[in-house]
């Protein structure tokens, strides 16, 4: 049986390829797009978590979900500064846009250099910090992988701007221009997307956000550690998102085995009229059917993931995209890439079982 | 006579359209065990018919088809199928080998459904039956590398080397030259004589007819005389 179904693959070649590529583009589907949202919520968490600030004020909800409104107003931050426990506080703007390579979105944040630097932590590894209006600031990763250097001149908010410095480590957005020239490009003047708070004693900073709750009623202040792995996957769509590719993955795989088998199962009615007729069962028939699907499928699978991998090492050379593959959604996809198959080969397995063995010997 | 295969009083309708077309009139056979029969008769006249239904692929409209002393008329599908698995081999005119498999691998795959997937062949009766139709060196070749009668000595193999009660050949030369026919044809009388094989075989070939103990002809749906 094993010879059977190895020497039908072989004798096939182009069948076997195109049900091979089917499956493989279903997997492709779910391992890069699982990775890419893995990868970026993940990368999103890392930065967001390594902003240095106790608390964040003002927002009302998590970079992940940002957007380019920018609802504070920056005045209070001069009144946080007077809450007893807060160190320093920095306020800042946010626009989301276009990723440059035409691939996802990039964040960009309008900061104040100096109090920001001394809250997040971040340096100048390479250059100086902004000092004029049409200057960036990039993190080393951006300079990596999109090529840039200093004196680079990059898109912002559609204008061309000089990278002025290349600062490490990563916190928040990957670009950065001066708060005041993001405010005018946004037209939102003394208005900020958030203010950092950083508290005096971090032990101290759920008395801190109490102080600044009595002081500063009405507003959102929230601990930066409450901005956790979990709100990265209460994005709006997200999970809708995941779904609907893995539903479209599993119809694409499907649908071209099934179009596959179905094919090679009327090519070979009189092969399976000679099985009849040495005594196989129905079993055995749709047994061998659905072998060779599954034999398809898992070769479908691996070339799927090894495409994966190729193509997320492309993209992330070639772009700022972060993909993360799990081992979870690796076996997800293999097992749908596998069910697919057999669910493909099912139909024109049970129809080739229940053909006539006599019309079958005798088809042309 | 030890009856390896009877049919008492077989009847098959078709139904072809509106119209019912009688192919099979109360047909009576009695094959003994070890027995080579022929049977011959004009197109149309029911023999592919009574051979399918002999070997449980057609149910008949009525009458009984005991085969080694299982009535395959009254069972299921199923059932037909599992008797013919176990009790008949086929030979067909146009060999029906598996193109993608080697003749190694036709056998083997015969073997395994005969086996239900366990090695039920011993080595022994293999390498006698590829002995007595000198097969040994061509197991390795593919149908399409063979000749003719090479595909029906392998096709022939597939048939016996389960051991089967009855084989039941349709038309085993009618594919085949002279000379190629003459040897199958010597080879199942050697499966006959040295296997005590019992064969069912079907011509049009009043040469191929010759070699079979008994002929049995057909005509209309109805054994009409046998020598």
């Amino acid at each position: 049986m094993d010879n059977l179904v190895a020497s039908n693959i072989r004798q096939r070649p182009t069948r076997t390829l195109l049900s091979v590529a089917g499956v493989a583009l279903g997997v492709v589907l779910i391992v890069l797009n699982t990775g890419l949202v893995e990868g970026m919520l993940n990368d999103r968490i890392r930065r967001e978590r390594g902003i240095g600030a106790e608390i964040q004020f003002g927002r009302d909800a998590s970079l992940l979900t940002a957007s380019s409104k920018n609802p504070v107003d920056v005045r209070y931050a001069e009144r946080l500064r007077q809450i007893e426990g807060v160190k320093q506080v920095s306020p800042y703007a946010l626009h989301v846009q276009a990723g440059n390579s035409g691939l996802g979105i990039e964040l960009v944040e309008g900061i104040e250099f100096d109090s920001y630097s001394e809250i997040t932590g971040i340096k100048i590894v390479e250059g100086r910090s902004i000092q004029a209006d049409g200057e960036v600031l990039i993190d080393d990763y951006k300079a990596y992988h999109s090529k840039l250097t200093v004196g680079s001149e990059m898109q912002v908010f559609g204008n061309t701007m000089k990278v002025a410095g290349i600062y490490s480590p990563s916190a928040g957005s990957r670009i950065k221009v001066s708060l005041s020239e993001l405010q005018k490009l946004l037209a939102a003047e003394n208005k900020c997307f958030s203010i950092l708070v950083k508290v005096a004693d971090p032990n101290k900073q759920a008395e801190v956000q109490q102080r600044i709750n009595e002081a500063l009623p009405n507003n959102n202040v929230i601990l930066t550690r409450e901005l956790g792995m979990s709100a990265g996957r209460e994005i709006p769509g997200i999970k809708g998102f995941v779904r609907a590719v893995m539903v479209l993955s599993v119809i694409v795989s499907a649908l071209v085995i099934l179009l596959a088998m179905y094919t090679t199962i009327t090519e070979r009615t009189r092969e399976i009229g000679i099985l009849k007729s040495l005594g196989a069962s129905k079993g055995f028939i749709i047994g061998v059917i659905e072998k060779e699907a599954l034999t398809i499928s898992l070769i479908g699978v691996l070339v799927g993931l090894v495409i994966s991998v190729l193509a997320a090492w492309v993209l992330e050379r070639a772009t700022t995209l972060q993909l993360e593959f799990t081992w979870s959604w690796i076996l997800r996809a293999g097992l749908i890439g596998l069910g697919a198959g057999a669910l493909g080969a099912l139909y024109p397995a049970i129809r080739a079982a229940n053909k006539d063995a006599v019309q079958a010997l005798s088809y042309e | 006579m030890d009856a390896i295969l009877k049919t008492e009083n077989l009847v098959m309708t078709y139904r072809v359209g509106k119209v019912d077309v009688n192919a099979l009139r109360g047909v009576n056979l009695l094959v003994g065990r070890g027995e080579f029969i022929s049977i011959m008769g004009p197109s149309g006249c029911g023999k592919s018919t009574m051979l399918h239904i002999l070997g449980g692929l057609l149910k008949p409209t009525s009458g009984k088809v005991i085969v080694d002393g299982e009535d395959m008329a009254g069972m299921s599908d199923a059932q037909r199928t599992d008797t013919r698995r176990r009790k008949i081999g086929f030979v067909f005119q146009r060999f029906n080998l598996f193109p993608t498999l080697t003749a190694e691998g036709n056998l083997r795959l015969a073997e395994h459904i005969h086996g239900n997937g366990k090695k039920i062949v011993e080595e022994e009766t293999r390498r006698e039956v590829l002995r007595l139709l000198r097969l040994e060196n061509k197991m390795r070749h593919k149908p399409l590398e063979l000749s003719g009668g090479e595909q029906q000595r392998v096709a022939i193999a597939r048939a016996i080397i389960n051991r089967p009660a009855i084989i039941l050949a349709d038309e085993p030369t009618g594919n085949l030259d002279s000379e190629n026919s003459e040897i199958v044809l010597e080879m199942l009388q050697k499966l006959n004589r040295e296997l005590n094989q019992t064969i069912v075989m079907i011509t049009h070939n009043p040469e191929a007819a010759a070699v079979a103990t008994r002929t049995v002809h057909m005509r209309d749906g109805m054994i009409v005389g046998e020598k």
